[in-house]
């Protein structure tokens, strides 16, 4: 028996296309199925509780310590991913309520309230499973990005970020995003994708609903704001998880079928990873735009290790492939079976949003406002001349440097005055060698939290090549900060 | 090929400096092959591979000579927790942890160093890596 239509994975689609040519694989091919799973931190769940005897007017609500938020009427409550449990931080959060919720477990809710002539109660505690909630929503404002940056570190030390651990000076490198197999990727001019576009969301079926905030498609960063019922999802495709010293966030399965109406579309769904580039980017700085290293396609992302500069570097993917090669797979047995029909979308995604940066009112601080000229000597000479440096220009660090001025070491008071406690004649036996530092451009807060993570009071101000521009204290940041 | 038992040497601030392992190879003329090392003058810590047949005898020369000895910890992956994203990967520096051809992560733990290392347990966004103490002979007292 013939097949009533043809549907193939966005993988097998690139084989044919590779095999017999766009030709062929437009008049043979009706749907193509992608998919992909990540974090994806702007998600949450609206759900309704019903109302309680007597009625209350929620305030404030958590659940298993999570708080949820309550923008509207009584009982409706919005349980965002990446809220923390106030017990258990960076550890517990939003989105392991929603993936608990949806394996059936039993939750705590716990509410208070202001009280109303209408609505008295201001106390309410009680345990539910999904079953108990009448709507019991995905509603996630920006999922499934077409790409992402590749992640790495310039700093000399391990940072944790929100594109996971990223040890020092550029030792490895993360990325997320299922590349050629990816939604938006698979359709990058949104002719089949748009509001009321059916898809597989977290193991059941849902809906696009609009563009995703941030939705950015010149740059090929568009995203997708979806909702579903999360009683017919699966927590094999709603995961919980947490990001150390990050938060917490949730893994969400995403898969979109796209009907091959035009030869184009038949072309555009061959993408291969080797066509899609993203920048490496360096999270070692903290400001908005961050330095970017160089490109790289996601068929070296997914092999598992990038070049940067001259080195090579493995590279981690935060989002699991094997998963979005499953919902690929499901998705396209479910069209075979008739058991999800395609929808047409009722209004396209726009292809013209830009993402406009944040206007800002209030003057950011930068490390070159509050830099002084740095006291400095070089690691030959005597401690005592040291010591007369320090007490002549009443400062508490001396910077050590090499006849260059590139920075060498630091030494402070205090381990002069340890020096001469311990009978030390020579200044190479005390000075601080692994020293924290700062450049001009990097946002005072992200220095001041420097020091505070090292329990330090200065940082020498240097530029790339190490050269010492001055010293920033934290005396001078909490002068100008007013603290 | 012979199972080599892998054992976790302690070293003190004061034992640090003396070259107690080269004494150990010695006077036991038994091969002790270091698989991680991390020794500074503060104290430091040895993951070593000893034949089985000569574990205890050389646990106890180490101990004698004040070092302290212990199984160390291996990596644990909880099957069910684990979606296969692959953050660890990048991480582990003697390369235990690989893909295979459908994107599952797998852990090899012979090559797995254990607790001298750990990066990648808090680099897991599931939680399901864990260090966990190895069941072995009188080691772990």
């Amino acid at each position: 028996m013939k097949k009533l239509v043809e549907v193939l994975t966005a993988e097998e689609m690139k084989k044919l296309v590779d095999s017999s040519g766009v030709e062929v694989a437009y008049k043979e091919v009706d749907v193509v199925t992608t998919g992909t799973f990540g974090a994806m931190c702007s998600s949450g769940a609206i759900i309704n509780l019903g109302h309680s005897d007597p009625p209350i007017k929620i305030q404030r609500a958590w659940i298993n310590d999570v708080e949820v938020c309550h923008p509207g009427a009584a009982v409706d409550l919005y349980i965002g991913a990446t809220a923390m449990s106030e017990t258990r931080p960076f550890e517990y959060g939003g989105g392991h309520v929603i993936e608990d919720l949806i394996s059936g477990k039993e939750v705590e809710v716990r509410a208070t309230a202001y009280g109303t002539d209408c609505y008295p109660r201001t106390k309410l505690r009680t345990t539910i499973t999904k079953d108990d909630l009448n709507q019991f929503h995905l509603l996630n404002f920006r999922n499934c990005y077409q790409r992402y940056d590749c992640a790495t570190n310039s700093r000399d030390e391990i940072i944790y970020t929100y594109m996971g651990k990223l040890l020092p000076r550029f030792r490895n490198a993360t990325f997320s995003g299922s590349g050629a197999l990816n939604p938006l990727m698979n359709d990058p001019d949104y002719e089949t994708i748009g509001i009321g576009t059916r898809i597989f969301l977290g193991g059941g079926q849902g809906y696009v609903i609009g563009e995703g905030t941030q939705h950015d498609p010149e740059n090929r960063f568009g995203t997708l704001m979806v909702r579903g019922d999360c009683k017919k999802m699966s927590s094999e495709f709603i995961r919980g998880a947490a990001f150390t010293k990050y938060g917490t966030t949730i893994y969400i399965g995403i898969g979109i079928p796209i009907p091959i109406l035009n030869e184009g579309l038949a072309k555009k769904t061959a993408i291969l990873d080797e066509e899609i580039v993203t920048d490496i980017v360096d999270y070692g700085i903290p400001r908005r735009s961050r330095p970017t290293l160089g490109n790289v396609s996601y068929k070296e992302l997914k092999s598992g290790a990038i070049t940067i500069g001259d080195k090579k570097v493995r590279v981690s993917s935060l989002s699991s492939l094997k998963t979005a090669r499953k919902i690929a797979e499901i998705l396209k047995s479910w069209i075979e079976n008739s058991s999800f029909h395609l929808s047409i979308p009722a209004e396209s995604l726009p292809t013209d949003t830009v993402c406009n940066h944040m206007k800002q009112t209030e003057e950011i601080a930068f490390v070159n406002s509050v830099t002084q000229a740095a006291v400095t000597c070089t690691e030959y000479e005597e401690i005592e001349t040291v010591a007369k440096r320090i007490i002549t220009h009443s400062v508490n660090h001396v910077i050590v440097t090499d006849e260059q001025g590139k920075l060498r070491g630091i030494v402070t008071s205090w381990d002069i005055t340890k020096a001469v406690a311990k009978g030390k004649r020579k200044l190479s036996d005390i000075i601080i060698r692994k020293v924290v530092t700062t450049k001009p451009d990097e946002a005072l807060e992200a220095a001041s939290r420097k020091m505070a993570q090292h329990q330090i009071s200065a940082l020498p101000v240097i530029d790339r090549d190490k050269k010492v521009l001055g010293i920033i204290t934290s005396e001078d940041i909490a002068r100008l900060l007013g603290r | 090929m012979i199972n080599l038992v892998r054992i976790l040497l302690r070293f003190s601030e004061k034992v640090v400096e003396q070259p107690i392992t080269a004494q150990v190879i010695l006077e036991h003329g038994t091969p002790i092959s270091i698989v991680a090392a991390h020794v500074d003058s503060q104290g430091g810590e040895i993951l070593a591979e000893v034949p089985p047949t000569h574990v205890d005898k050389l646990v106890d020369a180490f101990r004698e000579k004040g070092v302290t000895v212990t199984v160390p910890k291996l990596i644990e992956v909880d099957s069910e927790k684990c979606f296969d994203c692959g953050a660890c990967f990048s991480l582990c520096p003697v390369s235990a942890i690989a893909f295979k051809d459908d994107f599952s992560v797998v852990f090899d733990e012979k090559t797995c160093i254990g607790s001298p290392c750990g990066l990648c347990v808090d680099a897991c966004p599931a939680k399901a890596i864990r260090l966990v103490e190895q069941q072995s002979s009188g080691l772990t007292k």
